[in-house]
């Protein structure tokens, strides 16, 4: 994390229990930065209409920023006016679909914009302002204004303050407004300035009267009377501010160019932060974060650039922020305790001792919650989002403007009234903002969870080649056969989108997913298959046996007593009352009468052994397996069962002998490849069991088990250097540099 | 084991844990750390019927209980299933910690020294 960005992350890095919110920390980022925030002032001054003075002298300031920007950007300037002559030969038509387009989250409000558009266009001269019609209920008032922020961001143009009808925010959501904003706006004005940024988030808050200082307000100031009368009249139409025309071309044609050039942008984006640039970005930083606390120097920039941060902060006489943990880091960093080298918040070659753990801990103590709203509404979506506004121009981030839209608008009125009937505004107002907010990322984190929980849905690769294959089951039985594990596995997806109840074609699609040391996928495609065959004998067992894996003991029991069931010959020991209550000591006893019923049953043999791997009584297990195995000396999984079990009752030495076995007879066993890496690393041999991993990898990249162990290994093996071709998951290195 | 669905994901690591401290790469452990863990593992909320495990990496035992010996090096508060991901490399061990998933008491130099590469893999069937 950038010094930088620790600061002026602003919201994020702020802590939701005090009330220092984004933006004395973006005043403190400008007085790192050395820079002030004249813009901000400006705005201020300028809340309700747009006075034209003004506009000229923001707009040259603002394009001073847009000429020292990175450089994916077209220079409006230059570009502008050719662009324009070019937009002047567009048939009128794509002109009002175009603006349509821009509009789009405006929905039918923008209609009405559109002869105007026309009449505007042919005189190059402007009559309104461009500003979204801002009326009907406030719900829709807060959504349209807060899209014009977001279509302000791909424009990349200075967006104005504007003045609102009261939509009777409370101060829960004024405050997550704030804090949301902050953070959105560094990611949609990646490439800007802080001033930039600042000056749009204030010109955002400013027009929705939340106070950039995160004080408690009067409820409806005076400016906004006219207003509010107009809205009682359910007019609720803006008295249009002067005109600023030339700025209104400039930012109609900033507006267009960008718009053609989205493409670029996102990509660019992407470049700039790769595809999961942030969130892997954030993990790195933190991965280093302890491994490197030691030995290192003090960066004297750094110090000097804290101390006045740690000035700065000081000077905020708000009792809140003073106890803040943020404030304690960074005057923490100004006295060298911790410093910033490399980007990496590292602790200074103080001893460690106790205390510096506990206090730590406080002070992360409330960062939990920003790190999961980065983690749980992600940076991916983020990235993700950016990256189909190319393909969508529609407005995709809209999803936080709807998020904040949804922020109870109907009971904003009620709550406003309340709060303001109780005097609520005062004193207890930062607690109120500092529940709400941790309320709602409790939500967030809550959401993220339920997602995780719903795991257990199949999902499908995409481009994949055997849709539309006449006969995809057969040609996925034979690519099986073969060994090729992942190819089978797209002709057999392609066989159960096109015959969503094969219960074959979902079988041997989990199957080909455990081969491939995928138990995920494995779990969600032999559920798909039970669903199609409940008495499935095959595919009873193998979700017994990928839930074993997976550690889920009760619902592995579940199945395996299935299998019990089920099966012609046992079923009748296995009264079905029971699988109400399942005790693992009663199935354990009905499968032995079953072993004992038929010993030559190698099934349930293998059932008993995967049952005792639950219950961790390994050396009953290898004896099963073993006993499993005189009777089917050839089955691959059979041995790679037994190894597996060896190596989990730590006998690596045999279970890499059972390993091989496997091998020998299926050479593309992804699974037996990366257990063999495991028994290697178990025993500390961290050099073979990379090879192995990468073996396995190389034959199934997505195995992410896989990649995971590799990470371990590589470190332990002392070889970091390699770690950055693991991170970016490049085989052709790893391959090369541990060849088996 | 009476019942299996009262079983936490961690036991079945923890035991893999106490068999494989008695292996030679084990004492390889034991010899490069030399402290005294305590887990304490919620089936669903930490701090909430917590089962207390002790990690001695001095002697080289896993036992179910707080440590007797004394006051452990660090002690770690996990959810059942967080501690699954740490200990398999999951979920690094600074990011549970940033994202409140691990809690630390003590020594924050040892705590450190607790890395997913101390526990054994589990191999799959």
């Amino acid at each position: 994390m950038a010094m930088r960005e620790l600061v002026t992350g602003g919201a994020a890095c702020a802590v939701p229990g005090s009330s220092s919110s984004s933006n004395p920390l973006g005043a403190l980022a400008n007085a790192l930065v050395g820079s002030s925030s004249k813009i901000e002032e400006k705005i201020k001054e300028i809340p309700t209409s747009i006075p034209s003075s003004s506009e000229r002298h923001f707009y040259p300031e603002a394009n001073d920023h847009l000429g020292a920007l990175d450089q994916p950007f077209v220079d409006p300037n230059s570009q502008g006016s050719e662009f324009l002559r070019g937009f002047r030969s567009a048939a009128q038509g794509e002109l009002a679909a175009a603006w349509d387009e821009i509009q789009g989250p405006l929905g039918r409000e923008s209609q009405s914009h559109i002869p105007q558009l026309d009449h505007v266009y042919d005189r190059a001269a402007i009559t309104q302002p461009q500003q979204p019609i801002l009326d009907g209920p406030p719900q829709r008032v807060l959504s349209s204004f807060l899209h014009s922020f977001v279509d302000s961001s791909r424009g990349g143009v200075p967006f104005r303050p504007t003045p609102l009808p009261i939509l009777g925010l409370s101060e829960g959501d004024k405050q997550c407004i704030r804090d949301r904003s902050s953070i959105m706006a560094r990611h949609f004005f990646a490439d800007k300035s802080e001033d930039f940024i600042n000056a749009q988030v204030n010109a955002l808050l400013c027009s929705l009267d939340i106070d950039g200082n995160a004080q408690a307000k009067g409820p409806l100031p005076g400016r906004y009377r006219e207003l509010e009368d107009y809205w009682n009249e359910s007019q609720g139409i803006l008295k249009p501010g002067p005109p600023a025309a030339d700025g209104w071309v400039a930012e109609f044609n900033q507006q267009r160019m960008e718009h053609g050039d989205g493409d670029a942008w996102a990509h660019s984006y992407e470049q700039q932060h790769g595809a999961n640039g942030w969130a892997s970005e954030f993990e790195k930083s933190q991965l280093t974060l302890v491994d490197q606390m030691r030995g290192a120097n003090i960066s004297n920039l750094a110090m000097e650039q804290t101390r006045m941060l740690a000035n700065t902060l000081a000077q905020n006489d708000d009792p809140k922020f003073q106890n803040s943990k943020f404030l304690q880091f960074v005057s923490k960093m100004s006295r060298g305790e911790l410093i910033i080298d490399d980007n990496q918040v590292k602790e200074s070659a103080l001893p460690a001792t106790g205390d510096w753990a506990a206090e730590y801990q406080q002070q992360y103590n409330r960062s939990p919650a920003w790190a999961d709203e980065f983690l749980s509404h992600g940076p991916d979506q983020w990235a993700n989002e950016f990256a189909m506004q190319a393909e969508r121009h529609g407005p995709v981030d809209d999803q936080w403007v709807n998020e904040f839209s949804k922020l109870h608008v109907h009971d904003w009125a009620e709550e406003f009234e309340h709060q303001v009937g109780e005097g609520v505004l005062g004193e207890n107002s930062a607690d109120n903002w500092a529940n709400a907010y941790d309320e709602y990322l409790n939500e967030q984190v809550a959401a993220k969870q339920r997602s995780d929980t719903s795991r257990g849905l199949y999902v499908f690769s995409d481009m994949n080649p055997y849709v539309g294959h006449p006969n995809p089951l057969k040609e996925g039985q034979e690519l099986f056969r073969k060994g090729l594990l992942s190819e089978a596995v797209l002709a057999l997806e392609a066989e159960v989108l096109k015959n969503p109840d094969n219960a074959e074609g979902w079988r041997l699609l989990g199957i080909a997913h455990a081969e491939n040391d995928d138990d995920q996928q494995a779990i969600a495609a032999m559920m798909r298959a039970q669903e199609a065959d409940p008495t499935n004998l095959e595919v009873l067992l193998s979700l017994g046996v990928s839930h074993t894996n997976e550690l889920e003991q009760a619902a592995a029991l579940k199945y395996l007593y299935g299998w019990l069931r089920h099966h012609p010959k046992y079923g009748t020991l296995a009264p079905p009352e029971l699988s109400d209550s399942l005790y693992y000591a009663d199935v354990a006893r009905l499968f032995n009468e079953a072993a004992q019923m038929s010993p030559d049953d190698a099934d349930v043999h293998i059932v008993l052994g995967v049952l005792y791997n639950l219950s961790r009584e390994y050396d009953k297990a290898i004896e099963s397996f073993q006993t499993a195995l005189k009777l089917k000396p050839h089955d691959y999984s059979l041995w790679n069962k037994l190894g597996a079990t060896q190596a989990n009752s730590v006998q690596s030495g045999d279970a890499i002998l059972a390993y091989q076995k496997a091998l020998d007879l299926k050479p593309n066993y992804v699974r037996a490849w990366a257990n063999m890496g495991i028994s290697y690393a178990n025993q500390g041999m961290y050099e073979e069991s990379v090879r192995y991993y990468v073996r396995a990898l190389a034959m199934n990249p997505k195995a992410d088990n896989a990649w995971q162990y590799l990470r371990i290994s590589l470190s332990c093996a002392s070889r970091n250097d390699m770690l950055e071709a693991c991170d970016s998951r490049n085989l052709d290195v790893l391959q090369k540099e541990f060849p088996l | 084991m009476a019942d299996s669905t009262n079983q936490l994901k961690s036991d079945a690591l923890l035991e893999q844990m106490k068999q494989h401290l008695a292996s030679d790469a084990g004492k390889e452990l034991t010899k490069k750390i030399n402290l005294v863990y305590q887990f304490n593992i919620a089936p669903k909320k930490i701090g909430f019927d917590e089962v207390i495990y002790t990690v001695d990496l001095k002697k080289g035992e896993v036992c179910k209980g707080p440590y007797e010996g004394g006051k452990p090096d660090a002690t770690f508060s996990f959810k059942d299933e967080d501690f699954v991901k740490v200990a398999l490399g999951k979920m690094n061990p600074q990011i549970a910690f940033m994202r409140g998933a691990m809690k630390i008491k003590g020594s924050l130099s040892a705590a450190q020294k607790f890395t997913p590469d101390i526990f054994p893999k589990p191999s799959k069937m």
